[in-house]
């Protein structure tokens, strides 16, 4: 069941590539395949026993035997919700991909590879395996930045190819250097959890991944990449890349970070609260002086995804279960914010907050959108109500014991996305209508659907937490005990 | 049927939520045919269903102790969240407040708002608002509270940024956001702190936790002091004071709501945190400071005011800081008390001064005059607005004020003081604003002023009535009031003997410099250097305003430049000299490709004979060390 969410994807991208087929049809086949896959996920969730840690509908086939590769699947409650949350914004992808869009037949097919490959790597439970499926997802991504994107796509999409591959390396550097200092013939995670290493060789070891999902997540000062990526994707690369693949990073360093090398954590720990308010910090403060609304919200990202750094380090119980929690809240909530800066940026044709003005006009502005738009400002910048509240409430709770100074840190960064946040809103949606802007084509409601869909989640876990919480908890916890 | 509806109060907050769910199909221009007055007529309905639901739970519980119903929200790891409220004589004594209030402004809202075209926007936020004041006044958990407060924030920010087209409602929404963010952020670090020392995020269980704490002098007054950054920014104290005098660009029936619940509000919740801020002294110090502060400035401010609206606020300011100051001497009865009176009086001076702007459509007192005879309804509400406020017998304030200083509490000649001087600028500002707005020559602006249509009058004259009549309501219904001091009419002690005829000279004394004073006029200002710049500097709001640009606003946006511009060319700088070292090396490397076997063999010779040179001379070992290391 679980190779049906890799390879049904895989396979619909292997239809729509090489056949000729037209560009609607694509469009359907890859809308099919979403939903299956999402529904596949639902069916997985109501079989799901969240009380029990470990993995359930494991698959366990022997692939190279002799470099010790498994193709060995299974979902416990840290993937689950990522699954999840991968399938949901993958359909959401494809719904808000213009019909008219050029090479439909490459388009398509990248992105149902790019949704494999990551529903691929939250399965794996082999390292190499989800290190192959961890490089296969950056090839669809640098061709849907590169072909698709915007005036400098070229620069952003080798920006992040060389980024990513080398985060790629520095896993597998890792990974391999594990399986070599314990002296096994298998790259099993189970396997090799079992392990403990002494404290010198596990910072050896964890030094290379982390850096690796550093890279990924991204991590001050390995963040450059993510702004120039962002600004160049399409509306849908970039809810894909901010909802579903930063979150690679920050899953990594979740299940191999802490489940492989708890002592040296652990040891860590201390740098990497400090390392993650300043990213905290310095993400937020990059953010306020920018002008492209992209940008804002790719540095607000930094910013956030920072908080998932805080509360892995921080190690306790309710951590755990926030970082697990913000990880689907910022994949919402991003995602949310990239669709509505792509709807104004396909009917206004500007993402520039000096030049955008008034935009709430109800005749002849994007009133819905710019509604939805401060809602979702507010989400991000933690509003009571909404899911960013609750998970960030969790993580500062979890953490404030362990590192105060950082953690506060971090709550001054939340209270300055709303600054930035508040910024954008308020040179973009209020004030007058721009002089000489060109009539804006309105906006159906149709077209707002995917952020609806999203709106409600984000209300729905703001105001059950509970909802997302059960998922994770027990799986988070059993990682802080060692193997 | 009563027990029901008992069972059942935790709706009441829900049927405003409702009524402002209910307007989106108007609000979002679905249905246009019928216009944006059904969802105005459903709000209040949904207002009136709550008024009516809490009245008669008010009357059930009236003689009964207090109730609290608990919610367990979210059970997460070893976390469990709580959210809990509280049925009481005084939570459902505000409840009656604040929808009492409400649908009187909503009704007045009707007309006020008649010609606007978003009028369903109106009401949803309006809805929405009084949603989160009534959860407020029931709830019994700091976290709720703390959810709610920042429920008022965004819709407050949504309130003053109603008519969002104009540059000024642009940035005092922006700046009443941010500035009451700025406190609940602290206050959001405050209950975090305190849900990890704490037992629990219950007001009871807050108080139990309080007398037995073990923490850190500097920890407690910390947390102390973050406890009260919230209220700090709701209720428009130094130095988070400045929003409330900007947000006076938004709808004026919001405006009412503003000066009159949301401020009392923020002070609703610091009375119920009143035990958490006795942690340490440093707080219950800073408490009294920052209203002994706010109040003495935003008095003097007040009476520098042109905008009829903006010296009105800064009256809010200066008795919430007179609030605070009973807070931080625990005198929670005299509080609440300063609470009541002060909300009552301060809507019926807002819905007054609404009409007037209505009416003339301008703020600015320096234009109006003469409205006496031509708006008595309105003129008539002024007087009594001012008359309840200002301390003047037998009316709200004036018992306020006499059970302050009757001798029950431990009062300072300080405080004495203090209020006097309050209460004598209140009267000064109030009658310098009756003056130039009801009396004297009318000019341009009110020259043609009719008295106001009936959707604002009956509200506003009904108001009027209860201002008069709520003097007596303490008397009546001492929810708050500690039992063992009833509000009596007795005779006050000999020590605090002249209390009392102070407060009411200082009122009369103001009245008097009200009346006598040479008030500004729009074409003509004192050409006296020093009048010129006392005037300035209280119009200007002591310039608080330019010193956040330079400090704090300035340090912000600077800080964020800085950031950027190192983020732009330091450290994806070196990123891209990375790149390029690469593709520069690698284009000079290429004119290697020579083709000449010389040219390679030399590499190589040259290569292998540093290696045997270091095998040579004992330097191997660092080829040796730098691989053992690694590995």
């Amino acid at each position: 069941m679980l190779s049906a969410l890799i390879l049904i994807p895989f396979l619909a991208a292997a239809i729509v590539g090489l056949t000729p087929l037209k560009g609607t049809i694509c469009r359907n086949i890859a809308l099919v395949t979403a939903v299956t896959t999402l529904g596949i996920n639902i069916v997985l969730g109501f079989q799901f026993d969240f009380q029990h840690p470990g993995w359930q509908f494991a698959q366990d086939v022997p692939w190279i035997e002799w470099i010790g590769l498994n193709y060995h699947l299974g979902i416990d409650g840290l993937s689950f919700p990522l699954l999840l949350l991968n399938s949901l914004l993958t359909l959401i992808a494809i719904i808000s991909t213009s019909q008219g869009i050029q090479r439909p037949r490459l388009y398509y097919a990248m992105l149902l590879l790019l949704s494999g490959g990551a529903a691929g790597a939250f399965l794996a439970q082999d390292l190499l395996l989800f290190f192959l499926f961890y490089e296969l997802e950056i090839v669809p991504l640098y061709f849907l930045i590169a072909i698709w994107g915007g005036a400098k796509k070229g620069y952003a999409a080798m920006k992040f190819l060389l980024y990513t591959a080398l985060s790629g390396i520095l896993v597998l550097a890792s990974f391999l250097g594990l399986v070599w200092l314990t002296g096994e013939s298998t790259f099993d995670y189970q396997t090799l959890r079992e392990h403990t290493l002494p404290l010198g060789s596990q910072l050896f070891l964890l030094a290379p991944l982390l850096i690796g999902v550093f890279i990924k997540i991204p991590i001050f000062p390995f963040h450059t990449w993510l702004p120039d990526a962002h600004v160049e994707a399409s509306t849908p690369i970039s809810v894909l890349l901010a909802g579903v693949l930063l979150k690679l990073g920050t899953y990594a360093l979740l299940r191999f970070g802490v489940g492989l090398f708890l002592e040296g954590w652990v040891y860590l720990a201390p740098w990497l609260a400090v390392l993650a308010s300043i990213s905290a910090l310095y993400g937020a403060s990059c953010a306020i002086a920018q002008t492209d609304m992209k940008k804002v919200v790719a540095y607000s990202s930094i910013a956030h995804m920072a908080y998932i750094l805080l509360a892995a380090s921080a190690s306790t119980r309710l951590s755990m279960t926030a970082a697990v929690f913000q990880m689907v809240s910022h994949g919402l909530i991003s995602a949310f914010l990239f669709l509505l800066v792509g709807m104004v940026y396909k009917k206004t044709g500007s993402r520039d907050v000096n030049y955008l003005r008034g935009l709430l006009n109800p005749e002849r502005g994007l009133p819905v959108t710019g509604g939805m738009m401060i809602l979702g400002v507010m989400a991000s910048s933690g509003l009571p109500g909404m899911v960013g509240f609750i998970s960030e409430f969790l993580v500062f709770r979890g953490s404030i014991a362990i590192f105060p100074i950082p953690t506060l840190l971090c709550m001054v960064g939340t209270g300055l996305t709303a600054v930035y946040f508040l910024l954008v809103i308020n040179k973009v949606f209020f004030g007058r209508l721009t002089v000489g802007l060109p009539k804006i084509p309105p906006v159906k409601w149709k077209e707002h659907a995917p952020a609806f869909v999203l709106l409600l989640l984000i209300f729905a876990f703001g105001l059950k937490p509970d909802w997302v919480t059960h998922w994770s908890e027990v799986q988070a916890i059993a990682l802080l005990t060692g193997g | 049927m009563t027990d029901f509806l008992l069972e059942n109060s935790w709706i009441i907050p829900i049927y405003s939520l409702v009524g402002a769910l209910l307007t989106l199909p108007w609000s979002l221009g679905i249905i246009r045919k019928t216009g944006p007055r059904p969802a105005a007529y459903l709000n209040i309905v949904m207002t009136l269903v709550a008024f009516v639901h809490s009245s008669i739970i008010f009357k059930l519980i009236w003689t009964r102790p207090a109730q609290q119903f608990i919610f367990h929200w979210l059970q997460v790891a070893d976390l469990d969240l709580v959210l809990s409220i509280e049925l009481s004589p005084v939570s459902f004594g505000a409840m009656e407040l604040v929808t009492g209030i409400s649908l009187l402004v909503q009704i007045y809202a009707l007309g006020y708002m008649e010609k606007d075209w978003s009028l369903a926007r109106f009401f949803a936020l309006m809805g929405f608002f009084e949603a989160a004041l009534v959860g407020l006044a029931l709830s019994d958990s700091l976290l709720l509270s703390y959810c709610l407060l920042e429920a008022l924030t965004l819709s407050t920010y949504l309130l003053v940024g109603f008519w969002y087209a104009q540059p000024l409602v642009v940035t005092a929404a922006r700046d009443a956001f941010l500035t009451k963010r700025v406190g609940d952020i602290v206050l959001l670090m405050g209950i975090v702190a305190l849900s990890n020392y704490g037992e629990g995020l219950n007001f009871s269980e807050l108080d139990t936790w309080v007398e037995g704490h073990q923490l850190d002098p500097t920890v407690a007054a910390l947390l102390g002091l973050a406890l009260i950054a919230g209220p700090i920014g709701k209720c428009a104290q130094f130095p988070l004071n400045l929003w409330l005098d900007e947000a006076m660009e938004g709808p004026n029936p919001a405006g009412i709501m503003r000066n009159s619940i949301v401020v009392s509000a923020g002070a609703y919740v610091l009375i119920k945190l009143e035990p958490a801020t006795t942690l340490s002294p440093i707080s219950a110090d800073a408490l009294i400071i920052i209203g002994t502060v706010t109040a003495i400035g935003t008095s003097l401010m007040a009476i520098a005011q042109i905008d009829i609206k903006r010296a009105l606020s800064h009256s809010s300011s200066a008795y919430l800081g007179l609030v605070f100051i009973a807070v931080g001497l625990r005198q929670v009865d005299i509080a609440f008390l300063l609470l009541f009176t002060h909300a009552i009086a301060k809507a019926l001076l807002f819905m007054s001064a609404g009409s007037v702007i209505l009416t003339s459509n301008n703020q600015n007192v320096t234009e109006m005059g003469g409205l006496w005879s031509r708006m008595p309804a309105t003129g008539m509400s002024f007087v009594v607005g001012s008359a309840g406020l200002i301390g003047f017998a037998p009316l709200g304030m004036f018992w306020t004020y006499q059970r302050w200083f009757s001798g029950s509490w431990d009062v300072d000649w300080w405080l004495l003081l203090l209020v006097m001087f309050v209460n004598a600028l209140s009267a000064i500002n109030l009658t310098r604003l009756f003056r130039v707005i009801f009396m004297g020559e009318p000019q341009i602006k009110t020259r043609r002023a009719p008295e106001v249509p009936w959707q604002m009058a009956v509200p506003m004259v009904a108001l009027t009535v209860v201002t008069l009549i709520t003097t007596f309501t303490p008397i009546k219904w001492p929810l708050w009031l500690s039992p063992n001091t009833p509000l009596s009419l007795e005779q006050p002690e000999l020590i605090n003997q002249y209390a009392i005829p102070l407060l009411i000279v200082s009122g009369a004394l103001g009245c008097v410099i009200g009346l006598t004073i040479r008030v500004r006029q729009a074409w003509a200002r004192s050409s006296n250097i020093a009048v010129r710049f006392v005037q300035d500097l209280l119009a200007y709001d002591f310039y608080i305003e330019k010193l956040y640009e330079v400090t704090v606003i300035a340090a912000v946006s600077g800080l964020s430049k800085l950031t950027s511009w190192v983020d732009r060319y330091v450290v994806d700088g070196v990123v891209n000299l990375v790149s390029l070292a690469t593709i520069f090396s690698s284009n000079a490397l290429k004119y290697n490709v020579s083709g000449q076997s010389q040219f390679y063999l030399a590499t190589i010779v040259i290569g292998v004979g540093l290696l045997l040179w270091s095998m040579l001379h004992g330097q191997w070992s660092i080829v040796t060390n730098y691989w053992s290391s690694i590995m």
